[in-house]
């Protein structure tokens, strides 16, 4: 733009600019419309010398250099970042721009801007507490998941008591900025394998304690991301210790069982790859052990069933194949009074109700709103059994308006838990 | 005015069109709190892939990250069950494509047009100065509120220019596509190592110009392949009327051979035949659809095409000239009162009638 083009302010001169500028608007006084202007102008400023723009190329290295160390030596970033909810619509989004520009900047191996926000962790912490507001919430988010990709910065996010807030950010009604937040989650919890893995193995009991909330949220999108997440952290082979702790626990093993039989085909299949490593452990505890052979026959009728018209999936299908092996062979360990009490809760589940025979609260919520979709349902019923029988299983309406499906295949295909 | 992510919040009036493939609607809805009328886009996320998924994020991200008077903003977005719901402010003319459609088969008006176009180089100046190429310019995307602005939408094909001065070409082929083939600049469709750039989105730009002139897009009847090695070959597309309708006439007679029976085409052609565009408008369209890429102006240099000089001359009245078009409003909109599940079934059935597309009249 030639209006700043003609500017030969150095990189000194308009950081100091900035920062009065930003100085004013957060008093907050009379001029403040003034001090948002000048912030923007001069945000714009130092963005063109960073990236350029139409009419001119990006500042040399030397210019950059004085831009980011007149930023450490001010405090800018951090006074940007509290700020950044009074600064315009097109001022934030610079920020997070010039944010990202500095923070990529390298000598030689070092990153001097890590370097400087190791020193300076509330950066992060206020960052991150920008999920708490609409307005800057997306921006803060391309700035974390920027500084996400250093581990130093991610080490300290992680580490941070504030960490746990993302469990609250992934389900916050605006779609959009609940998706935001899941990507910067995700993010933090896999691009660094060995700090990932610390974490969550001195942390275990407090993850998947708030973990096993984003499974049951009422939110489909949530439930549907934070089931395919599990997945991918467990059969990281950094997190084996994890994965070996995670399978031990019958709890887990029945909230996947009851959510492979969820109405959702695309839940039911993230929960197929959580619930394959339970099978597959070849040391399987014995409440594990009991759970699997108290459901022996019906796992492998529903697995026969299961998605069958993923055949192009190979190496689904191959999993599925083998998983059906491992079940048929199960051997009860000897000396055993688990028959008995599987026959008993078989027995009780028929006469109850949906919601007091599945425990957990997803399901029950699931099937709630499942009577909405009955109409559709029931007009697919017999075009495939596969899907349909673990539809009418959430819902004890389905089953009503039914009586073929829940005379064949319901039945048989109930997983009876203890 | 803050529109708050909560489906109690709305009332569905109607069901507007189909989106995204056909696998998301359209519905016309009024937030309770002010009244004013919202469109919502409504999508089911049990039926998407991935990268379907993908691209419905990153068009809500765009349509929140960037705000400019004649691009489609997001006020907010919620899901509730499987389904995702995207809320915008209601477009009353709804979608150029839909105008055409209902009201003028044979095409816009060239006032109209130029000043349609204006609105949509200036939301083109503002999304490539903000590093983007918006890649899916038609007469779909073209969105007209009730005061007569028009609006860009589809952002979800929109791709980063690259930073990198020394190569600023792109050369990511837009995922799912295949509808928007005809109106893609030949670079873009070669796929060659030269690459694209935002002049891509100017081609566009004269391809819909021709849509919206003509009622149909150029290349609509010819093969995909044939149109991409005519497009490569420098065939442009025309404006069809007086001077240059006998380029077409081939094709008309053909097309006559196998409706002979059908008196509105024929009376189409005959209007389309005896019209003439202006100068500035032929030249307009020669300029955006240039095969040279570097012979192709940017929307900057474009606005002060003499094609909009008309505009300032004349006093438009925009509402006549879209007449028999009426806009939605939110004194001719009745509240249907029922909830979505219900109207969503409704349109599952009558999906092929195009009985919901219609106009209200009141």
């Amino acid at each position: 733009m030639p209006l700043f083009g003609k500017s030969q302010k150095s990189p000194a001169e308009v950081v100091k600019a900035l920062k009065d500028a930003l100085t004013a608007l957060e008093r907050g006084d009379k001029k403040s419309d003034k001090a948002q202007e000048d912030v923007s102008k001069n945000l714009l400023l130092i963005k063109n010398m960073l990236y350029g723009n139409s009419d001119s190329e990006p500042q040399t290295d030397i210019v950059v250099a004085q831009v980011a160390q007149e930023f450490y030596n001010s405090n800018l970033l951090y006074s940007l970042i509290c700020n950044l909810n009074k600064i315009d619509f097109e001022g934030k989004k610079d920020v997070a721009q010039v944010f990202n520009n500095i923070l990529r900047r390298q000598i030689g191996t070092r990153s001097p801007t890590v370097e400087y926000i190791c020193t300076k962790p509330e950066i992060l912490f206020t960052l991150m507490g920008g999920y708490e507001l609409q307005e800057i919430a997306l921006n803060c988010g391309s700035m974390l998941r920027e500084c996400a990709r250093y581990e130093a910065l991610a080490k300290i996010m992680l580490n941070s008591e504030d960490f746990f807030n993302f469990f609250r950010y992934v389900e916050v009604s605006t779609f959009d900025i609940a998706s935001d937040a899941f990507s910067t989650f995700k993010e933090l919890l896999t691009r660094h394998k060995i700090i990932c893995s610390e974490f969550l193995e001195q942390n275990y009991e407090k993850v998947f304690q708030h973990y096993q909330r984003l499974l049951n949220s009422e939110n489909y999108v949530t439930r549907r991301q934070s089931l395919k997440l599990l997945g991918e952290l467990l059969l990281d082979r950094h997190n084996f210790t994890v994965m070996t702790r995670y399978i031990s626990n019958p709890d887990n093993l029945k909230l996947m069982m009851n959510m492979l039989k969820e109405k959702s085909r695309n839940i039911q299949f993230e929960a197929f790859h959580v619930f394959k490593v339970f099978v597959a452990n070849p040391n399987k505890p014995k409440p594990i052990l009991d759970i699997l052979l108290r459901n022996q026959e019906k796992l492998v009728d529903f697995l026969s069933r299961f998605h069958t018209d993923r055949s192009e999936d190979e190496q689904f299908n191959d999993e599925k194949a083998y998983l059906i092996k491992q079940i048929k062979e199960l051997k009860p360990i000897p000396s055993s009074s688990s028959t008995m009490g599987a026959s008993s809760s078989a027995t009780s589940s028929h006469s109850s109700t949906t919601t007091t025979y599945f425990g957990s609260n997803a399901v029950s919520k699931t099937s709630g709103s499942a009577s909405v979709v009955v109409s559709s349902n029931t007009s697919t019923t017999l075009a495939d059994s596969s899907i349909d029988a673990s539809n009418s299983i959430t819902s004890s309406s389905v089953n009503v308006t039914n009586n073929v499906m829940s005379d064949s295949s319901v039945t048989s295909t109930r997983n009876t838990f203890s | 005015m803050v529109y708050e992510a909560n489906p109690k919040c709305y009332i569905t009036c109607s069901v507007l069109n189909n989106c995204f493939f056909d696998k998301g609607k359209v519905l016309l809805a009024k937030y309770k709190k002010s009244g004013s009328l919202v469109a919502i886009k409504h999508f089911n996320l049990e039926d998407f892939t991935q990268d379907q998924y993908d691209m419905i994020i990153d068009e809500i991200v765009f349509m929140r990250q960037l705000k400019h008077p004649n691009i489609l903003p997001c006020l907010t977005s919620y899901v509730l069950n499987v389904d995702l719901f995207v809320i915008s402010p209601l477009m009353g003319y709804t979608s150029c494509h839909d105008l055409i459609a209902t009201h003028f088969q044979d095409g816009l008006s060239e006032v109209l047009i130029s000043i349609f176009l204006r609105d949509i180089l200036r939301a083109l100046q503002y999304i490539h100065s903000k590093g983007f190429i918006h890649r899916a310019i038609k007469a779909r995307h073209i969105l007209v509120s009730t005061d007569g602005r028009a609006c860009l939408s589809g952002l979800r094909y929109m791709y980063p220019i690259s930073k990198c001065k020394m190569n600023d070409k792109v050369y990511n082929f837009p995922l799912n596509a295949s509808h928007n083939l005809n109106w893609l600049s030949p670079e873009l469709l070669e796929q060659n190592s030269d690459g694209y750039n935002e002049k891509s989105d100017i081609y566009s730009v004269g391809v819909t110009a021709c849509e919206l002139a003509n009622g149909i897009v150029p290349f609509a009847e010819t093969s995909t392949t044939l149109m991409l090695t005519e497009k490569v070959r420098g065939v442009v597309p025309q404006l069809i009327d007086c001077t240059t309708w006998y380029l077409y006439e081939d094709g008309q007679s053909q097309k006559e051979e196998l409706t002979s029976s059908n008196e509105t085409i024929e009376n189409g052609n005959q209007k389309t035949i005896s019209r003439r565009f202006s100068d500035s408008f032929h030249r307009f369209v020669a300029l955006c659809s240039n095969r040279n890429v570097s012979m192709r102006p940017l929307p900057k240099q474009l606005l002060n095409h003499s094609f909009f000089k008309s505009i300032r001359r004349l006093n438009v009245n925009l509402s006549e000239l879209l007449l028999p078009a009426v806009p939605f409003t939110e004194t001719n909109t009745a509240e249907l009162r029922e909830d979505l599940a219900t109207i969503d079934n409704v349109f599952h059935n009558f999906n092929n009638m195009s009985v919901f597309t219609e106009e209200w009249d009141f």
